[in-house]
């Protein structure tokens, strides 16, 4: 009966030893977005100043992204976003080859242009947020070399793990899924739902 | 001036008519406008960026900067008129003290000092002043030659041409070769997001309409952006 009791005794001290770990742990995990931004955006210019050849090594340069971007994207939303209302308009075929050809023509361009911040500081403002907050927008400068800075802001949601991804860019006002999806919008308007997919896939070969 | 009111007349008797075709909100008269665009995409291939691109390769770095800084200096004093227009108090004190610094230790604005010490560009035009005090930017035009555009943008650049030291100058071969040299300068601005704009867009033109549109609300918002959705 004593043993009994130890054990249980144990196993209560167990089960609230490894609840607290838990916690501690998924609090780690839910990293604010803010600091996500800067995180990123510091390994990043860090890997690049260190190694400015990676920019010329397209291996390199796809594992840099592969690992620190990408996993922070949520290129479905985008995706959804970008299609708007066309998005019902597609096939669950249609969805998924749009999602992953986007992503690589989104991956490809921001590439290219990771070369030019290469010399520029990024300073993340402080985000004022609510616990409950599932959809936040942060607020960055890209100061340039020249002295001039180009405001970027970064729409995230949270996902069911508490993790942070970003579905929106606005540089300097013009948000990268709003442009976009015009774009759709008009190759749908005029040739359909098909001929974007082909579009994509033509100008990602 | 003229050339701008005959566009103007013909963009709204052909308005009237064009609606034979579904347009994007905003665009009513996508069908000239494309019809446009495509002049200046031409034009441009084979006359004016193979210009920028040669001044680009033969004019050394610092004089190329001094180009563009004694233009942007210009342009402050543009900006410097609409922010009286539009009562910003601390844009006006941030571009009245940039023209005056600039132009008297930076010579004329070659050099640019007020940007290193922290003094903002205020950026404003006579279109973002019109669009501060209510005036929407009404339907997108693609201005021949200039490009994109809106209908109260277009009338805000003549108001800007008013408002330009360099129209004040009395010579007509320097006014023109320096209004040559400011369009130039400008295009080579343009160098960066040209490879951008190639390697993003499916069709550059809604790209370019849909950026240019974001931009100037966003310009006439100061930055603030109202949620959408």
């Amino acid at each position: 009966m004593k043993f009994m009791k130890r054990l249980k005794w144990f196993t209560g001290l167990f089960a609230a030893v490894m609840l607290s770990a838990f916690t501690v742990v998924s609090a780690h995990a839910e990293i604010a977005p803010d600091a996500l931004i800067k995180t990123v955006a510091t390994d990043v210019t860090t890997v690049l100043k260190a190694d400015p050849a990676i920019l010329s090594n397209a291996a390199k340069l796809k594992e840099l992204i592969e690992n620190k971007l990408i996993p922070n994207f949520s290129f479905a939303r985008m995706t959804q976003l970008a299609m708007g209302r066309n998005w019902s308009k597609a096939s669950p075929d249609q969805q998924a080859a749009l999602t992953k050809e986007f992503q690589t023509l989104l991956v490809r361009t921001y590439s290219g242009a990771l070369a030019n911040f290469r010399n520029n500081t990024i300073d993340v403002r402080p985000l004022r947020m609510q616990p409950a907050d599932a959809d936040v927008t942060v607020k960055t400068v890209i100061n340039q070399p020249n002295g001039q800075g180009i405001p970027i802001d970064y729409s995230l949601e949270k996902g069911a793990d508490g993790n942070w991804k970003a579905y929106d860019i606005v540089v300097a006002g013009v948000s990268l899924v709003t442009n976009y999806r015009d774009e759709f919008n008009t190759v749908i308007r005029d040739q359909g739902v098909d001929a974007l997919v082909k579009q994509l896939q033509a100008k990602n070969k | 001036m003229k050339f701008v009111v005959v566009i103007l007349a013909g963009v709204m008797t052909l308005s009237g008519c064009a609606s034979f075709r579904t347009t994007a909100p905003g665009d009513p008269i996508e069908p000239i406008n494309r019809g446009i665009y495509s002049f200046n995409t031409t034009f441009d291939h084979y006359l004016f960026r193979p210009i920028a691109k040669g001044y680009d390769f033969v004019v050394p770095g610092p004089i190329k900067t001094g180009v563009t800084n004694v233009f942007q200096n210009v342009s402050d004093v543009q900006s410097l008129v609409s922010d009286a227009l539009q009562l910003k108090g601390a844009k006006f004190g941030d571009d009245l003290g940039r023209v005056m610094l600039n132009t008297t230790f930076g010579i004329g604005g070659i050099f640019d000092l007020a940007t290193p010490m922290g003094i903002e560009r205020g950026n404003e035009d006579i279109g973002q002043t019109l669009g501060y005090w209510g005036i929407g930017s009404g339907p997108y035009l693609v201005v021949p030659f200039l490009g994109p555009s809106s209908l109260r943008d277009a009338i805000g650049r003549y108001g800007d041409s008013q408002v330009n030291p360099l129209s004040y100058v009395s010579s007509v071969p320097v006014r023109n070769s320096l209004t040559g040299l400011s369009v130039v300068d400008a295009r080579v601005g343009l160098f960066p997001a040209e490879d951008l704009l190639n390697q993003a867009s499916l069709d550059k033109y809604t790209f370019l309409r849909s950026a240019y549109l974001q931009r100037r609300q966003s310009l006439v918002l100061d930055g603030k952006r109202p949620k959408e959705e």
